[in-house]
């Protein structure tokens, strides 16, 4: 071994060090799963079935509505949205057959307010399970054992809910089916 | 990074100053070399130590020369460091020694006694780690409903690593058996048993280790004295 290659060597072996990607959260790692819920006829379980302009939204410990990416009117038979981390429940708000009410005055958006009709409100409960990523990441979180409670009021929409799976840990598939 | 930059671009250029002589002829002069005990300590992790809040180290170094270019040598030490990232803080705390042997490629002129060597270690060490807190990684709920932090430490025990390295380095004598040096370590695993649900990121005496695989790099700086116990001729 001459000095020439030791010099090489040295050089080579700060080029394989030098790029500390390790140290950044990249995308496309594991990432927290959100709640998965899809939509079913009550009259024919089977079957999926669109919510006409529905709105979730999730309520923080004032009961104050806390929106979601997904928070927007629309009609879909399937919706996700974070869960709580800090506590092992969240509460989410189901409207359907929201609309936009322009408050008399059709051509000012400014005053508009969206209208809500029914509104039922599900606890989902579950157990915290956080799972090693790396060094970057650092944890995400799973849920375990989950439960969803329908709050029962005088005019509920919902009419049942079902849990698929009792662990959340992946995106791949629905968690609950609700029923309406 | 730069640290392992500037380390790395000194270590390159002593090795040109050395080379430097080289080509000159041995001398008729019958010169002797010394053989003995070399103890020394890293001055890099007693610097790190002063300057760094998350390091503390030592390492004690020995080698002891059995012919005129194969020296036994070994290192001992003990290191805790924290490990700290956006979403997680972790500290590895724990002891480790390191054996083998260094071979000098340096010829040295006249009676000096300067060594550029490459050699092997076989190191182990025995550790603990602790998260001291995380950050669930939770994209979809920034802004939503916040982040969540968990404080509550968590400790992995008896935790331990294997590995093997090669080392390259120069020690030259700038007193009377007093030598200086600097080195550099490549590592690689061989064994190592990790926590559940968690890795070793930082293994006292191998340093950090990467997501790429089980290879890593350390440098050391030494400062070390001879106990000359007999000379020989060269």
């Amino acid at each position: 071994m001459n000095y020439k290659s030791i010099i090489s060597l040295c050089l080579i072996s700060l080029l394989l060090f030098t790029c500390e990607k390790d140290d950044i959260c990249a995308e496309g790692s594991a990432i927290t799963p959100q709640l998965i819920v899809t939509f079913f006829d009550e009259t024919n379980p089977t079957q999926r079935k669109n919510v006409e302009d529905l709105l979730v939204f999730g309520l923080d410990d004032n009961n104050q509505t806390v929106p979601f990416q997904s928070s927007t009117i629309t009609t879909t038979d399937s919706i996700a949205f974070p869960l709580r981390t800090d506590v092992n429940i969240t509460k989410i708000v189901f409207w359907n057959e929201t609309f936009t009410n322009d408050n008399g005055t059709p051509d000012d958006n400014e005053d508009d307010f969206t209208d809500t009709v029914n509104q039922d409100i599900i606890d989902f409960s579950y157990m915290r399970s956080d799972v090693y990523v790396s060094r970057a990441c650092g944890f995400i979180a799973n849920y375990l054992d989950l439960n969803a409670t329908l709050v029962p009021d005088s005019d509920n929409w919902i009419l049942n809910t079902e849990i698929v799976k009792e662990n959340v840990e992946n995106e791949i598939e629905a968690h609950v089916k609700i029923f309406h | 990074m730069l640290k392992y930059f500037i380390s790395t671009s000194l270590f390159c250029l002593s090795f040109l100053t050395f080379a430097q002589n080289d080509s000159i002829s041995q001398d008729s002069v019958k010169y002797k070399n010394k053989y003995g005990l070399r103890v020394g300590a890293d001055l890099g992790k007693l610097a790190r130590t002063l300057l760094e809040d998350e390091y503390t180290g030592f390492e004690i170094n020995a080698d002891y020369r059995l012919t005129k270019n194969i020296y036994i040598a070994g290192e001992i030490g003990n290191e805790e460091k924290t490990t700290s990232t956006e979403f997680l803080n972790s500290t590895a705390k724990g002891s480790y020694f390191k054996a083998g042997i260094d071979y000098n490629l340096y010829e040295n002129w006249l009676d000096m006694d300067n060594m550029i060597y490459a050699g092997f270690r076989v190191g182990a060490s025995t550790f603990t780690q602790t998260i001291n807190s995380y950050t669930i990684y939770d994209t979809n709920a920034e802004g939503i409903w916040g982040q969540n932090t968990v404080t509550e430490p968590r400790e992995f025990s008896s935790l331990s690593a294997i590995w093997g390295e090669l080392i390259i380095g120069i020690k030259a004598e700038t007193l009377n058996n007093l030598y200086v040096g600097i080195n550099m370590q490549l590592k690689g695993r061989v064994t190592e048993k990790e926590p559940d649900n968690f890795e070793n990121l930082y293994i006292p005496g191998f340093d950090r280790t990467y997501d790429s695989g089980s290879f890593g790099i350390a440098f050391g700086y030494s400062l070390s004295y001879r106990i000359p116990l007999y000379k020989k001729a060269k």
